[in-house]
């Protein structure tokens, strides 16, 4: 019988909601699935509509732009939803309301 | 020794040829066709766009301007997309020919078959497939959607000439297959006269 997938918890604390996130799955597409209205827009690491600030935990990234994400903004602790692949849990706030 | 003039040159060439292209045929597929042509013929002349010339992405995707028009003129860049590099479907609402340097990329084509009637929501099929690889390229007119993808283990090397400047584009249409979503970015123009 096939074990569970590792899952890790995601709080997002615009919503103020905790969800579950695959191991392999990037931030954004697990609160889309939750029903959470994260703002996005290219979901592909190209607009950077999706920024969040990372305020607990250490997420992997997939390839972005770099126009999506600049090297000021990964220093002061910003990632991209669309982009970012939990390690473990992690705690983020959403920085932008567009793509509506 | 390749010089910045040379480089230049050749593009500014190109920028001459394309201007001949479209006051004689205007936008039309066998314009862009002989568009591409042209980009493609400039991509084959590796030697002037030696990779030392260009700084790689700081993360995995990065656009140089080769040379930009002002105003709604044209816009020629330097692509480099590390592997992995993706986008999802859109439309950047202006045409584009691509031509490769080195390294491949994939680019599919989509078009949205849902009547608009839901805001925020869309349905898309895909409509065809071309691998941009270099001694080919791919043309698009200025509402087609195509998703890109950079193939192998080697950066996607690129010529990519737009209808508009980066800073000029008007808004980008994003799709979202998996959640039959669709959502757009605001015209560049608008964040840059903001």
């Amino acid at each position: 019988m096939p074990r569970n997938p590792k899952k890790h918890q995601v709080s997002i604390t615009n919503a103020n909601q905790v969800i579950n996130c695959d191991a392999n799955q990037s931030i954004l597409h697990a609160a889309i699935l939750a029903g959470i209205d994260y703002p996005y827009v290219c979901a592909t690491g190209n607009c950077g509509t999706c920024v969040c600030l990372l305020e607990a935990g250490k997420v992997s990234m997939l390839a972005h732009g770099d126009a999506a994400l600049t090297q000021e903004q990964v220093k002061a602790g910003k990632t991209l939803a669309c982009r970012a692949i939990p390690r473990g849990d992690v705690t983020i706030k959403w920085l932008s309301r567009g793509g509506k | 020794m390749v010089t910045n003039e040379a480089r230049d040159g050749a593009c500014r060439k190109l920028f001459t040829d394309v201007g001949k292209i479209t006051a004689k045929e205007g936008i039309t597929p066998s314009a862009l066709h002989a568009m591409k042509m042209k980009l493609v013929a400039l991509a084959r002349k590796t030697d002037l766009f030696p990779l030392s010339d260009f700084e790689m992405p700081v993360a995995q995707g990065r656009s140089h301007p080769l040379l930009v028009q002002e105003n709604d003129g044209y816009g020629l860049y330097l692509t480099i997309n590390m592997p992995g590099k993706e986008a999802a479907p859109h439309d950047h609402g202006i045409w584009c020919i691509n031509a490769a340097v080195s390294g491949r990329e994939r680019n599919l084509f989509y078009r949205r078959v849902d009547n608009g009637e839901r805001k925020g929501r869309a349905v898309i099929e895909k409509i065809g497939e071309v691998i941009v690889e270099p001694e080919s390229g791919m043309a698009m007119a200025d509402h087609d959607i195509h998703a890109t993808e950079v193939l192998g283990k080697e950066p996607a090397v690129g010529l990519a000439f737009y209808g508009y400047a980066l800073t000029q584009f008007p808004e980008v249409v994003w799709y979202q297959p998996q959640f039959r979503s669709v959502r757009a970015s605001p015209s560049r123009r608008q964040l840059v006269s903001a």
